[in-house]
C-alpha cells in the first residue's frame, strides 16, 4: 500500500509541476526568436505558431546533477547498509525516477555514458564532458565500497521497474544465467558501435525514454510497455538481462568492500527470506560435494580451460565475419550502398542522403575508400567484442564447474540490487529493531 | 510490501511471451534510420509543385526570341544604350546587336562574374574581387585594387561619377568614384541608422542605380530590395517573403533585378524561378514568366537538392523599348520577352 502511495504522491506532484512551467527544462525562461527566414504560406487556414527556441540547459545544472548523484548514491549506501530500511530506499528510488528520470529526462545516465567514453577512447576528436565522466565514474567507485547501491534506488531505469514488481515469479538458475548472456553480448555491441561512432544503441534502444520524455515513437512505447509488463512477474527484466552498465556493476560488485546482508546477525537458516527475492539474488547454504562428482566437474573444468581460448578466437572470427551486416549500422556504409544501388541500376529512386552526397560532388571512389576504412574497423571490434563475448561464455561454463561452499543463505554479491525486500524476512532483523525500541523507550 | 516469489503458471507464462514477441517486434519494426520517413500524412509533405503554376492572367510577357550564347557557364547580361546586349561568361565578353552575335569576342585574364555597360561605351567588369574597365573595342583602360580574397562581386552599377559594387563576400556594397577611388562602403549593419545588414546566403547580391537617384540593392535574404542614398543612408525597402507569386520564396531571392524606363522592377528568383514585375513601390504587377515557361518546357522543375538551389540563378537587363533580355544560365541562352498585355 505504501508503495501505491508514493507512486500516487508523486504522480501528483508531476501533473501539479507539469502545467506550471510546462515541463522540468522548462523553468528558465523561454525567449522568441525573430524569423530568420519566415515559414512558407500555405493556403490550409494553419496558424503557425510563434517559433520558440528552448532555453538551453545551463551548465552549472550538469554539476548540480552530478551532486545529486552522489548525494544520493551516498544516502542509498546509508540505507541499505546501515538504516536497512526498505521503505527509506523506495522513498528513495521514487526520488530518484521523478528526478533523474522525468526531470532530467533520463539522460545523461551512467548506462550511456558507456558509449560516450567508448568513443572518446577511439576518437581523439570527441572529448567526453567532466559531468558525463562523473556519471559514469562515481556508481562505479560507490559500488566498489559498497555494492550495487545505485541499482538499488538511484538508477531511474531500476526504479520505475522496482515499482512494478507486484507478481514476482522464479526464473530458473540455468534460465536466468542464459539469459545474462544478452547484456554482456548487448555490452560488446554498443562499445564496438559507440568506438566506431556508428551509434549510441544504448541510448537508441533505451525503452525507458519514451516515458521520462513523455514522448516518443510507438514502438519505443510500447517496448517500455512490455517491460514493464513482463517486471510485474520477472523483476526488474531490464536490470537483470539487459543492463550493459549492470555487466560492469555485478564484477565490481564482487569485490565490493561492504555488502548488503540478509541477516544483520547470525543466520540461523530459518528458510524465511528464501522466496523474498524477486531477483533471484538469495544464494542458500551448499551441501558437500560428493566425491564422484567433483572428479568429474575437475576433469571438466580442465577441459573447459583449455576450451577458453578457442571459444575467444572462435567468437572473435565469427565477430569480425559479421563485419558486413554490422558496419551497415554506420550511415556511410549505408550511404555506400545505395550510392552503390543506384550507380548499377539497382535502386530507381534516390534517397535524401544519396541525394546530398551527390550535390557535394565527392567522388565515390572516396566514399567507397571510406567504407573501406569503417569496415575495417569492424573488423577489429567484431574481433574485440567477438572475443569478449567468448570469454565471457567460457568463463560462464567455467563457473558451472566449481562449486562455492555457502554455510548460510546470502545475497548474491554480483546479482543483488541491494533493494532490501529481504531485510524484514530475517527474524533477527526484527529482533534487532525490537531490541531499538525498547532501547529508545527506555532512553 | 513485499511479496514472496510466487509459482510460475501457464498464464503468467504465456503473458510474458506475448509480451517479448511484441517487444521483438517494436524493435525491429523500429524505423532507425529514418527510411519509413516521417510517418506524416500528404498535408505535410513539402510539394512546391502547385506553387510552379502561375495563373495565365499574371503573365503580361511572351517569349518572343531566344539567341544561343555559346558559352559554358554564362554569369552575367547588360544592355548597352546602343542596344547592344552584352553576356559575360567563360573568361570573355559577347556582343549581340539585333539577333547575331558580333564577330570578335572580348577577352578577359578570368573569369567574369557580372558587367554594365555606360552610355559613353565603357564596360565595367566584375571578377571576383576587383574591378576592370573596358572600351567597346575590348581595350583593357583600368584595372582597380582587389578587395580582398573575402570578396565576391556579384554586380556593378553606373550612375555619372558613381560606381557601386555589390559585394557578396563581404555582404557590403562598395561606393568607388569613375577613377577607382573608394568613396565609402554601405548597408553594413548598423542600429544607430536603423541598417539591418545584408543577409547573403549565397553568392547573388544585385544592385541598380533608379532614376530617382537612389541605390537600389537586393537583401535577398530578408526577400527585400532596398533603397539607399550614395551616401550610405536607408531610405526605404519593399519586397516580402511569400511562397505565393506576390512575394519572395525560398532561402534568398530576389537574386537579381532590372529597372524598366517606368521604373518599374523586373525581378529573377531562383529555386522556384520566376521573373515578374514590380511596380517602384514595389506592388507586385505581374509575371514575365514562371518556372513552367523559363526551366522546362511543360513541366516545372525545381530545385531539389541544395546544389540546384544554390545555383541556377538567372539574370536580367531591359532595353529602352521594354524588352526584357534574360540570361538562362541552365541552358547558357538570351531569351526575350516582350510585352504583350497590360495589367
Amino acid at each position: 500500500m505504501i508503495r501505491f502511495a508514493y507512486i500516487i504522491i508523486g504522480t501528483a506532484v508531476l501533473l501539479l509541476w507539469f502545467p506550471q512551467s510546462g515541463g522540468p527544462s522548462g523553468i528558465a525562461s523561454v525567449p522568441t526568436v525573430g524569423e530568420r527566414f519566415p515559414p512558407p504560406d500555405f493556403e490550409s487556414g494553419y496558424e503557425l505558431p510563434s517559433p520558440t527556441t528552448p532555453a538551453p540547459r545551463q551548465s552549472v545544472y550538469e554539476y548540480v546533477d552530478t551532486v545529486v548523484l552522489f548525494a544520493a548514491l551516498a544516502l542509498s549506501s546509508y540505507l541499505v547498509l546501515r538504516t536497512r530500511s526498505r521503505r527509506a530506499i523506495l522513498a528513495l528510488c521514487v526520488f530518484s525516477l521523478f528526478y533523474f528520470g522525468f526531470w532530467r529526462k533520463g539522460c545523461v545516465c551512467p548506462i550511456g555514458a558507456i558509449q560516450n567514453i567508448a568513443l572518446s577512447i577511439f576518437d581523439r576528436d570527441y572529448a567526453v564532458p567532466i559531468a558525463v565522466m562523473l556519471f559514469f565514474l562515481l556508481p562505479l567507485v560507490f559500488t566498489l565500497f559498497f555494492g550495487r547501491t545505485f541499482c538499488a534506488a538511484v538508477c531511474p531505469l531500476g526504479a520505475i521497474q522496482d515499482l512494478v514488481v507486484l507478481r514476482p515469479v522464479s526464473v530458473p538458475e540455468w534460465l536466468e544465467s542464459g539469459l545474462r548472456l544478452f547484456a554482456y553480448v548487448y555490452l560488446a555491441a554498443a562499445v564496438m558501435f559507440a568506438a566506431t561512432g556508428s551509434a549510441f544503441i544504448i541510448c537508441r534502444y533505451d525503452p525507458f525514454i519514451s516515458f521520462f520524455h513523455l514522448s516518443g515513437s510507438l514502438n519505443m512505447l510500447i517496448l517500455g510497455a512490455c517491460f514493464l509488463f513482463v517486471g510485474i512477474f520477472i523483476g526488474r527484466p531490464y536490470c537483470r538481462f539487459v543492463c550493459p552498465y549492470g555487466v560492469i556493476l555485478r564484477q565490481l560488485s564482487r569485490i565490493s568492500k561492504w555488502q548488503v546482508a540478509i541477516t544483520p546477525d547470525e543466520c540461523i537458516k530459518c528458510r524465511l527470506c528464501e522466496d523474498s527475492c524477486p531477483f533471484g539474488a538469495i544464494r542458500a547454504p551448499t551441501a558437500d560435494w560428493p566425491a564422484y562428482d567433483y572428479n568429474k566437474s575437475k576433469k571438466r573444468l580442465a577441459f573447459l580451460i583449455l576450451l577458453l581460448p578457442v571459444l575467444v578466437l572462435s567468437c572473435g572470427w565469427i565477430g569480425s565475419r559479421l563485419r558486413p551486416v554490422t558496419s551497415r549500422v554506420h550511415a556511410t556504409v549505408r550511404l555506400a550502398d545505395q550510392i552503390y544501388l543506384e550507380e548499377t541500376g539497382q535502386a530507381e529512386e534516390t534517397t535524401d542522403a544519396s541525394a546530398a552526397f551527390r550535390a557535394t560532388g565527392k567522388e565515390i571512389k572516396v566514399l567507397y575508400a571510406e567504407v573501406e576504412d569503417i569496415q575495417a574497423g569492424f573488423g577489429l571490434g567484431g574481433w574485440l567484442s567477438g572475443g569478449f563475448v567468448g570469454l565471457v561464455i567460457a568463463l560462464k561454463l567455467i563457473g558451472l564447474s566449481c562449486r562455492r561452499r555457502r554455510t548460510d543463505y546470502e545475497a548474491d554479491r554480483a546479482g543483488c540490487l541491494a533493494c532490501g525486500r529481504c531485510f524484514e524476512y530475517c527474524p533477527k532483523e526484527h529482533a534487532k529493531l525490537k531490541e531499538a525500541k525498547q532501547a529508545i523507550g527506555e532512553s | 510490501m513485499n511479496r514472496r516469489l510466487g509459482k510460475t503458471n501457464i498464464k503468467i507464462l504465456v503473458a510474458v511471451f506475448v509480451a517479448i514477441a511484441i517487444a521483438v517486434v517494436a524493435i525491429v519494426r523500429l524505423d532507425t534510420t529514418g527510411k519509413k520517413g516521417s510517418g506524416l500524412g500528404k498535408e505535410f509533405i513539402y510539394d512546391v509543385k502547385d506553387l510552379a503554376k502561375i495563373d495565365p492572367n499574371l503573365i503580361l510577357y511572351e517569349e518572343t526570341g531566344a539567341i544561343g550564347t555559346g558559352f559554358k557557364v554564362a554569369r552575367g547580361i547588360a544592355v548597352g544604350f546602343d542596344g547592344h546586349v552584352y553576356v559575360a561568361g567563360d573568361k570573355s565578353i559577347r556582343v549581340v546587336f539585333g539577333s547575331h552575335w558580333l564577330p570578335d569576342d572580348i577577352k578577359l585574364a578570368d573569369m567574369p562574374m557580372c558587367l554594365t555597360v555606360t552610355g559613353d561605351g565603357k564596360i565595367y567588369v566584375g571578377f571576383k574581387d576587383h574591378v576592370e574597365i573596358y572600351d567597346g573595342q575590348g581595350k583593357r583602360l583600368a584595372t582597380w585594387q582587389s578587395l580582398g580574397d573575402d570578396a565576391v562581386l556579384t554586380s556593378i552599377a553606373v550612375s555619372k561619377n558613381d560606381v557601386f559594387v555589390a559585394d557578396a563576400g563581404n555582404r557590403i556594397v562598395v561606393h568607388y568614384d569613375t577613377a577607382g577611388k573608394l568613396i565609402n562602403r554601405i548597408g553594413a549593419r548598423d542600429k544607430d541608422k536603423n541598417i539591418p545588414g545584408f543577409v547573403v546566403p549565397s553568392p547573388y547580391f544585385d544592385l541598380a542605380v533608379a532614376r530617382d537617384g537612389l541605390l537600389r540593392v537586393t537583401n535577398p535574404g530578408n526577400h527585400r530590395i532596398e533603397a539607399y542614398t550614395f551616401e550610405g543612408d536607408l531610405e526605404f525597402s519593399w519586397g516580402q517573403f511569400s511562397a505565393g507569386v506576390k512575394g519572395f520564396c525560398g532561402c534568398c531571392n530576389p537574386v537579381n533585378f532590372a529597372i524598366l524606363q517606368d521604373e518599374s522592377f523586373v525581378t529573377c528568383e531562383k529555386g522556384l524561378v520566376r521573373i515578374k514585375i514590380y511596380d517602384p513601390a514595389g506592388v507586385f504587377v505581374g509575371a514575365v514568366a514562371g518556372p513552367e515557361q523559363l526551366v522546362q518546357e511543360g513541366t516545372s522543375r525545381i530545385c531539389e537538392t541544395a546544389a540546384e538551389c544554390q545555383t541556377g540563378s538567372f539574370d536580367v537587363a531591359v532595353d529602352t523599348r521594354g524588352r526584357i533580355f534574360v540570361l538562362d544560365t541552365i541552358k547558357n541562352v538570351v531569351r526575350i520577352f516582350t510585352r504583350i498585355k497590360e495589367e
